[in-house]
């Protein structure tokens, strides 16, 4: 399985990566993007069977990634994972078509109560 | 026409605004940034509420909340503190010489982490920046500030809950 993970910042790229090894998901493969815009050319270069996003990114954000990839005709699972962790924002991703939104700070236990059923 | 006259109460009451003591507690701040820390510096890694003298040599990382309360999540330390944390969260992963974008990376990323989870516990709808870092926007109002100063591994950091906002001028 093929995972992109986007995120601004490298160190949280890495602590995602090595969260998701410390929660059993230690045997896919990984692809990073740097924004938003990064994230939606690599959707379509990549064709990853999942998307990790980052929501506050500069160029494009998290939610106009996932909005211009449903536009597009993509289903892709995505899932957030960001320090928006509000009642508000999990309702707006929800209504853009993500599966769910893992807030930062998060655990490995996190990660396993939202990923367990989405990777294979 | 008769004039209204202007007693002033309806824009005192229009400008009325919430300071961040009002919405959140010491106590709050330190559970967010506890959690933040063991999610991301480590599980073993503890912020121990006791006081201690920044160095001369403070770098700063902050995020801004806008909305209903307007302000700054502002984390303060000394530079080998904040080197030290970006080390912690590159682990295996850290260079052995640290460039400054790394610290202003991770340094910045913890800001933001703590800086979402503040931004959680205060009314809404608020918009959260992206991370900054150098020297802290300046207090406007010290009335609207909550701080805690904590210690990481013996090293004094301080957590900010500022706003942007000057004091309302006081109706006599």
């Amino acid at each position: 399985m093929k995972i992109l993970i986007a995120d601004d910042s490298r160190v949280m790229r890495q602590i995602v990566i090595r969260t998701l090894r410390q929660a059993g998901y230690d045997d896919h493969d990984i692809v990073e993007a740097e924004d938003g815009a990064d994230a939606l050319a690599k959707a379509g270069s990549e064709s990853p069977d999942l998307i990790l996003s980052d929501w506050n990114m500069p160029n494009m954000s998290g939610i106009e990634c996932l909005q211009a990839l449903r536009a597009q005709g993509s289903s892709v699972p995505f899932g957030f994972v960001t320090s928006e962790g509000s009642a508000e924002m999990r309702e707006k991703a929800a209504n853009a078509g993500a599966l769910f939104l893992i807030a930062k700070p998060f655990t490995a236990d996190t990660f396993n109560e939202h990923l367990d059923g989405v990777i294979a | 026409m008769t004039a209204t006259p202007d007693t002033g109460q309806r824009r005192r009451t229009s400008d009325s605004r919430p300071v961040i003591t009002d919405l959140i507690d010491e106590d709050t701040i330190l559970a967010v940034a506890g959690d933040a820390w063991i999610s991301l510096v480590g599980e073993d890694e503890v912020l121990v509420p006791i006081p201690g003298d920044l160095p001369f040599d403070v770098v700063s990382s902050w995020v801004d909340v806008v909305g209903p309360w307007t302000g700054s999540v502002v984390l303060t330390t000394g530079r080998a503190t904040a080197e030290a944390l970006s080390r912690a969260l590159l682990r295996e992963s850290a260079p052995e010489v640290l460039e400054d974008e790394d610290v202003e990376d991770a340094f910045g990323e913890i800001a933001n982490v703590v800086g979402g989870s503040i931004k959680a516990a205060l009314p809404g709808p608020s918009a959260l920046s992206l991370p900054q870092v150098g020297h802290a926007p300046l207090v406007r109002n010290p009335a609207d500030v909550c701080r805690v100063e904590v210690l990481w591994r013996g090293e004094p950091l301080t957590l900010s809950v500022q706003g942007a906002l000057p004091p309302l001028p006081v109706s006599h």
